[in-house]
């Protein structure tokens, strides 16, 4: 079958995992070195279960999965190793740019301040953030559509799929009290 | 008759129905908007929907499955974007048909035909499925077990990639899901003596990060990329051209159908696989494929749609999943307290029988859909990816919250969002890790069932696989990917078909 390759086999799917088949990516024989290792961890961790007590043992399924890691992992490193480095691509610009780094430090910096800012002012935040990186369009646009899509968002959850996510500093609760009531016509209790 | 009335639960109640026909459109976008994938939404929709009913909540995943796997290929046919997965191989005829004005007739023939492989696969999944039930009750715990083996090897061998990487994606996966503490024995497993671990890890956490933030992050690459727009002439095509393409569309979706329910391989690799078929058997083409054959555009786009019925069957009868989507309904199923395999389809046929009658109903939107609504369709694609990543990611990190109200989830929803990443970069499948999550409790459970049965004695264990017709064939058919990979049967090929074997 002719390999098929949409995204600059940046892997998009099973049918097309993405990686090249016949160079080595830059920083592929690190991830492959790192994989082998992680698994040769978990290997004997899983040892540490239950050991060679019984083919029934809680630990022979987790010895058998993390046995086939190590040597799928260490065929692979192998594999890796004596392919051809492809010298078009480097780590900076096809495998790790800095938008994507920059971006995974954003998210778990959301992750921080989600629970004691709350999710209103920690995803206005972001998204007013990324939307005007990735753009590179005026304030109003931004706002407009990152405070805009965000409204849309939180209706959605909290009304149609009743998730509550951390107040935070805003109160929320009250606010939504307060317009139900509007609607409702009543007095608020 | 009560078969009927399941089947027509969801026309008879209005909600149900609205719901199917909201997932369905909603499935068409999501499917056409490059980025956001079927397996993306349907993995952040569980974290929405669990606090809901299992019938709500399982209608609005049913259309966003059938439509998200038809509506990759408009963004395919008209800007040689495939929007989803499945609609790779719709992106190799359907552009050069765009760009020769024939848009609109390239839309048209990939709805109708959609539709047709749709219903097939629901037709053979409503034959089926009862039979294989009846049968899988007479399945040992070995062949449960060996049955979730080939699944996630399956993956690895029928894809482009390689077959190494794929397995050491489902061993990963396994390893995850064995996480905390042992069901059986309590024993501590891979905790290493952290008290977050022991309740696990959460496996929607998991599905999250490898679907949703992973897919965002690569996407970051292309922010940049324009939409190009076409012009769109007539959709509706002629019933003479339908009835050309129907012998070949048979064809393509019995293959859809076949490798939709193999465990685990799903509407993508049946795609290029139909696709492949059709290119082999299509002798005289109006025009090469490459350059706009109405036969490559068949053949995919029938494929991949009737593998979503071909994909329900394991699922709904073993509780082993045919694709990544399913695996994740199959964990929809467990958060509502259900538990897919041969029993859920004797207790309760009417389940059964209403995500028959919910496809059925996705089937007729996705046609509706797909034969309207174009004008609208072309102002939402262009949406602008400056906008979509942070929405996705944003959606991420609410789903994984959601569920357990917990940021720890959030962190692991991240990790795994990372080294997905990574792994799409190095061409190592996403697919087999959430199937070997999602399979990592049945491959274990039924292994001690089946090694505690034979007294622990491995040579009775192999004696059983060896008189059972079934174990045998399973066994055989685990052994025979092995060897399909390595150069002994390349040379084995080499000698039968006499010329030199094709390298996958």
């Amino acid at each position: 079958m002719q390999p098929i390759d949409p995204e600059h086999h940046d892997g998009t799917s099973d049918a097309t995992p993405g990686g090249a088949p016949d160079r080595r990516r830059p920083g592929e024989l690190a991830f492959a070195g790192a994989l082998l290792a992680a698994s040769l961890g978990l290997l004997y961790s899983a040892y540490g279960i239950s050991g060679f007590e019984a083919l029934s043992a809680p630990g022979s399924v987790p010895m058998a999965t993390t046995l086939v890691m190590v040597v799928t992992a260490a065929l692979v490193l192998l594999r890796t190793a004596r392919l051809p480095l492809d010298r078009a691509e480097t780590l900076a610009k096809d495998i790790l740019p800095l938008t994507v780094v920059l971006f995974a430090v954003a998210l778990v910096l959301y992750g921080v301040l989600l629970r004691p800012l709350g999710f209103l002012p920690t995803s206005a935040l972001f998204l007013v953030g990324a939307v005007k990186y990735l753009s590179r369009r005026g304030w109003a646009w931004t706002l407009a559509v990152s405070l805009g899509s965000l409204i849309v968002i939180w209706l959605i959850f909290r009304i149609v799929f009743s998730v509550l996510m951390p107040a935070g500093i805003l109160p929320e609760a009250e606010v939504i009290q307060l317009f139900r009531d509007l609607l409702q016509g009543d007095a608020p209790q | 008759m009560s078969v009927l009335a399941d089947v027509l639960t969801v026309v008879t109640q209005p909600q149900l129905l609205l719901l199917v026909g909201l997932g369905t459109f909603a499935g068409v976008y999501v499917g056409a908007i490059p980025g956001l994938s079927v397996t993306m939404a349907v993995s952040i929709l569980i974290s929405f929907t669990f606090s809901w009913d299992v019938y709500p909540a399982i209608s609005l995943m049913i259309g966003i499955y059938m439509g998200g796997v038809y509506g990759g290929s408009r963004t395919a046919i008209l800007l040689n974007i495939p929007g989803a997965p499945s609609a790779i191989a719709t992106a190799l005829d359907g552009y050069p048909m765009a760009l020769r004005g024939e848009a609109g007739t390239a839309i048209g023939v990939t709805t109708v035909m959609s539709f047709i492989g749709g219903f097939i696969g629901i037709g053979v999944l409503a034959l089926a499925a009862p039979l294989v039930s009846d049968f899988a009750l007479r399945f040992q715990p070995r062949d449960y077990m060996l049955l979730a083996v080939l699944g996630i090897l399956l993956v690895g061998s029928l894809s482009q990639g390689s077959l190494l990487k794929g397995i050491f994606a489902g061993a990963l996966g396994i390893a995850i899901g064995a996480v905390g503490r042992d069901p059986l024995t309590f024993a501590e497993r891979f905790t290493f003596d952290f008290q977050i671990l022991e309740g696990g890890i959460s496996f929607i956490a998991v599905m999250i990060g490898m679907f949703g933030v992973s897919e965002a992050l690569g996407q970051l690459h292309h922010v940049d990329k324009d939409a190009v727009r076409q012009k769109i002439s007539r959709i509706v095509p002629s019933l003479s051209t339908v009835r050309k393409h129907l012998p070949l569309s048979l064809q393509t979706s019995s293959i859809g159908v076949v490798i939709g329910a193999l465990p685990g391989t799903g509407g993508d690799i049946a795609a290029l696989m139909a696709y492949d078929h059709a290119k082999r058997v299509t002798k005289n083409p109006e025009r090469p494929f490459g350059e706009g054959a109405m036969e490559g555009l068949v053949a995919p786009e029938t494929a991949n749609n009737a593998a979503v019925g071909g994909a329900f069957i394991p699922m709904m009868t073993l509780g082993i999943p045919g694709d990544a989507v399913t695996a994740i309904m199959i964990g929809a199923l467990f958060i509502h307290g259900l538990n897919p395999g041969p029993m859920l389809m004797i207790d309760q046929p009417d389940m059964f029988w209403f995500i028959v009658g919910a496809l059925v109903m996705a089937n007729c939107f996705m046609l509706l859909f797909g034969l309207t609504g174009i004008r609208l369709f072309t102002r939402i694609v262009e949406m602008p990816r400056s906008v979509l990543i942070p929405m996705i990611m944003l959606l991420s990190i609410v789903g994984a919250y959601a569920v357990n109200n917990s940021v720890t989830d959030v962190y692991w929803m991240l990790g795994f969002g990372v080294f997905g990443y990574f792994m799409r970069h190095y061409g190592y499948p996403l697919g087999p890790v959430i199937l070997g999550v999602i399979l990592s409790r049945l491959l274990d459970d039924n292994w001690r069932r089946a090694i505690i049965s034979e007294r622990e004695d491995l040579g009775r264990f192999f004696e059983g696989i060896v008189t059972s017709p079934l174990s045998l064939v399973l066994f055989v058919s685990v052994i025979l990917i092995f060897v399909s990979q390595t150069p002994v049967w390349a040379k084995a090929k080499a000698r039968v078909f006499g010329r030199k074997g094709e390298q996958q």
